[in-house]
């Protein structure tokens, strides 16, 4: 009986979020329609008109509600981060397990782990204060002198003032590294000794014996990691509200500004909530709840593949992720 | 203390289908090894003849392990491990400056104490070696796989699921599996550490028949815990007892009229160390 409601208690969670946000975004749903996913434009109306009626629905005269640009925001910020942090998470994991005496290893590994619970408003100030400027400052410019051939050409254009949408990526990948790192490091920990000693005993070279072992052994894990890493990297909020640039418009450079989901729910609840007719926090609700469908396929989609990859894998039972 | 082994006189039967291959001589010239400031091993000097199964007998913490690990300098990756002597690979001293300890492993093979297969398919395993040292094409790999599976007698038992998990065998299944990987990199010398202490005894029986097959082809060196092991499969045994050799030669000769009285007492059923003291 106690296991049943234990077991019930996070499908239970997840069932009411996902209800309460329904509930809460019904009216926006029923106004914005499929606008709301291909829509560009957020507009919250006049609030200081008489509200009008359109559908059943009451809202300030001119309200319409396009989420386009937050979700790809949401999207671009986290791929990016994805990319720059998974070789360097994996690297640094591998350094750390396979190469670096056991002494500093365990210093690096200490460091990854209060990395990882650094808050992120600390992660967004350092940022937008001193990240982002020398970025735009000493990076970004250099990043501009790339070949003008796809895909570095993406690269070239205006630099700004280092918010925007490759500093929002860059700030994200610091903060899911430890994540990635700290994860690939303990199954890489995993693996079984007596595993490693039968490639060397065979005559493979230490990078040979690794393809042949540790890759196969944790490469079903890592995969898990790095859906960890992108859950955080989809749904972070404050950081990316102060590096941003929190403009209601997609990037229209990898240096432009832009926003995220996250970020404009935190940035706009405020003045949402002086709409007279409730509409623009429901709106905000819309955009919460395509935020969690997100998170959600990429959990599932993750699951099959991490399930595949397994099935490849040929581990022991119990071993991976 | 019986300083220097010899049996050169010894034969070795072959018995039932000959291997394929050229077994090499493994010797230890007064060998002393250890880890820091701690002597394990030393006053080793024994042959290992081409073609013999040798079986290397003593208690727990008696250094047959550690011995056998140096043989083909898998402790070199063990901090502090430190060696002084010689050990001879068909008379080339193995630590030199000329010899590559990868190439020195892929001569020496290495089966443990426990199946250690590899997250890779069946197939894959047993190739595993063979693919790494490029000692063949890749079109070749499925042959050379059934082949050493047919040697360990596994080929029927797997020949459907080569592209499955091979932690799904038995552990005895796993063991003849590191065994065909072993033997696909056509070792020279096989050592052997503990390699049935985790295994029921049918799959017991199944490796120690087939370590007689593969002799006189191969040289093999067998660590055990268990005489009646090292009395049926080997053609000569060495006993070590807290770090020294305490006799060599022959196994029917230790065995039934060794010439040391502690041999006498230790493999005369009554195993417990004290008696050797």
């Amino acid at each position: 009986m106690v296991t049943a409601v234990a077991a019930a208690v996070p499908l239970g969670a997840l069932l009411a979020a996902v209800a309460v946000l329904l509930v809460e975004a019904l009216p926006a749903i029923r106004y914005d329609g499929w606008h709301f996913l291909t829509g560009s434009a957020w507009r919250p109306g006049n609030y200081y008109g008489n509200p009008v009626r359109t559908g059943g629905v009451l809202h300030p005269v001119g309200a319409s509600y396009g989420a386009l640009p937050l979700i790809l925001g949401t999207l671009e910020s986290s791929v990016i981060a994805v990319i720059v942090a998974f070789p360097v998470a994996v690297g640094a994991a591998v350094l750390v397990v396979e190469k670096l005496p056991r002494r500093i290893a365990g210093a690096v590994g200490f460091c990854l782990e209060v990395l990882a619970g650094i808050p992120s408003v600390v992660f967004g100030l350092w940022g937008v204060l001193s990240f982002g400027p020398w970025l735009a400052r000493d990076v970004y410019p250099a990043l501009t002198h790339l070949p003008n051939v796809p895909p570095l050409d993406i690269f070239h254009g205006p630099v700004g003032a280092g918010e925007g949408l490759l500093t929002s990526g860059l700030v994200l990948a610091a903060m899911i590294v430890p994540i990635i790192a700290a994860t690939t490091r303990d199954l890489l920990r995993q693996v079984p000794e007596t595993t490693k000693e039968g490639a060397d005993a065979l005559g493979m070279t230490h990078a040979e014996a690794f393809r042949a072992v540790q890759v196969r052994w944790v490469r079903t894990g890592v995969l898990g990691a790095l859906v960890l890493g992108l859950g955080r990297a989809l749904g972070e909020t404050i950081a990316l509200a102060l590096v941003s640039g929190t403009v209601l418009s997609s990037a229209t450079s990898i240096y432009g500004t832009m926003t995220t989901v996250a970020a404009t729910i935190v940035s706009l609840l405020d003045s949402a909530q002086t709409d007279p007719t409730g509409l623009a926090v429901r709106a905000l609700a819309e955009a919460a709840l395509v935020l969690l469908v997100i998170t959600l396929a990429v959990n599932v989609g993750a699951r099959v593949l991490v399930r595949r990859s397994a099935r490849g894998a040929a581990l022991p039972i119990g071993a991976g992720f | 203390m019986v300083r220097e082994a010899s049996w050169s006189d010894v034969r070795v039967e072959s018995t039932g289908a000959r291997r394929e291959g050229t077994a090499a001589t493994m010797s230890a010239r007064d060998v002393r090894l250890g880890f820091g400031s701690v002597t394990v091993m030393e006053d080793i000097t024994v042959d290992l003849p081409p073609g013999s199964i040798t079986a290397l007998v003593g208690p727990s913490g008696s250094g047959k392990t550690t011995f056998l690990r140096s043989l083909n300098r898998m402790n070199d990756k063990v901090r502090s491990f430190w060696s002084e002597g010689e050990i001879l690979l068909d008379g080339q001293e193995i630590h030199g400056r000329d010899v590559d300890p990868l190439v020195l492993r892929r001569r020496v093979g290495m089966v443990f104490q426990r199946p250690n297969p590899f997250p890779m398919s069946i197939q894959d395993n047993v190739v595993a070696g063979v693919r790494a040292h490029r000692m063949a094409r890749r079109s070749a790999m499925r042959d050379i796989a059934e082949t050493r599976l047919a040697e360990v007698g596994l080929w029927s038992a797997v020949a459907d699921r080569l592209d499955d998990s091979p932690f799904r065998l038995s552990g005895g299944q796993q063991q003849l599996l590191c065994l065909a990987r072993a033997l696909a990199v056509e070792p020279e010398v096989l050592l052997l550490d503990e390699p049935t202490s985790s295994l029921d005894p049918r799959s017991t029986e199944a490796v120690e028949e087939l370590v007689r097959r593969l002799t006189p082809g191969i040289t093999v060196v067998v660590v055990t815990h268990n005489l009646a092991q090292a009395r049926r499969l080997s053609d000569n045994t060495v006993l070590f007892y807290q770090g020294r050799l305490v006799e060599s030669g022959p196994t029917s000769q230790l065995f039934g009229r060794p010439s040391r009285p502690e041999t006498a007492r230790y493999l005369g059923g009554d195993a417990d160390p004290a008696v050797l003291a």
